[in-house]
């Protein structure tokens, strides 16, 4: 099965999300995260990887859900270079045997690319995160 | 013309949808939430698919807020029903009825609480208000 069908769940709030394994470069633990007051308020900060700062993203305030930032960090390749998303918890590596369901229309504004699909995982759906779409 | 619609309550109001459209009627399961969706989108569910739930009772601009406090809780059913390619769900606190109204869209109604684009009609059988719902506008809208 190629890298495509692979999928990290981390957890946000008791719920499932996915995000690609190709994306991912490191799962760890927020430490020493420095307030950038350049960045936006979904922005916690910045912290080291690998010798240089990145900016950490805290994802329940992209997603508009309540709760503390998580405890958990994990570092993705964007386009823009590597990002720290803060999520509650990494919970599984998934292999998906079939491709991600499109999100149906008429669930929220068409302009928001948060979403890249649903997977089905044996608890359930998970909705699978566009990295691209998730920074501001 | 008259139709052949679905009859169902939620908290002490009654809506019918034609019944041409309805699918399926299975219980409520907690359906997984998608943030940032719209206020009426309960979520969404697999049910030989994905299919998306809609909320009515839920304030925001399409649904109403029951004003009595009554909508909810975990005997609820879906209706599933398909609007072009897309089936969708409905929460309703109870199917009630099937009835033969007639289906005429009257676009001059105004159902206090609720979004214009997806009131039908207003009809009336047993002295019974019934709110007939169209979904068309509202998928196509958004």
């Amino acid at each position: 099965m190629d890298a495509s069908n692979r999928f990290l769940i981390l957890s946000l709030e008791g719920e499932g999300f996915a995000i690609p394994i190709a994306s991912l470069l490191e799962i760890t633990v927020p430490r020493n995260i420095q307030k950038d007051p350049k960045l936006s308020e979904v922005f916690e900060g910045k912290t080291a990887y690998r010798g240089k700062l990145i900016p950490v993203v805290n994802l329940k305030k992209v997603l508009k859900l309540a709760g503390r930032a998580g405890g958990g960090l994990i570092v993705i390749k964007s386009s823009k270079g590597p990002v720290g998303l803060l999520v509650d918890s990494s919970t599984e590596l998934f292999e998906s045997r079939d491709h991600p369901a499109a999100i149906p229309r008429g669930i929220l504004n068409s302009s928001l690319q948060y979403y890249a699909g649903i997977l089905k995982n044996r608890d359930g759906l998970v909705l699978l995160l566009n990295v691209e779409g998730l920074l501001p | 013309m008259m139709q052949n619609f679905l009859v169902f309550r939620i908290g002490e109001r009654l809506f019918g949808v034609r019944l041409q459209g309805a699918v399926e009627i299975v219980s409520w399961e907690r359906p997984r939430r998608v943030p940032l969706s719209y206020s009426y989108v309960e979520g969404v569910r697999d049910y030989r698919g994905i299919v998306r739930l809609l909320g009515l009772s839920r304030p925001g601009p399409i649904g109403f807020t029951a004003s009595d406090g009554k909508a909810g809780g975990n005997d609820r059913s879906v209706i599933l029903l398909r609007e072009g390619d897309w089936p969708f769900g409905i929460i309703v606190d109870a199917v009630v009825k099937m009835a033969n109204l007639d289906d005429a869209v009257d676009d001059t109604i105004d159902v206090e609480g609720m979004g214009a684009q997806l009131v039908r009609g207003v009809r009336y059988e047993d002295d019974q208000e019934i709110i007939l719902l169209s979904f068309e506008r509202l998928f196509y809208a958004g």
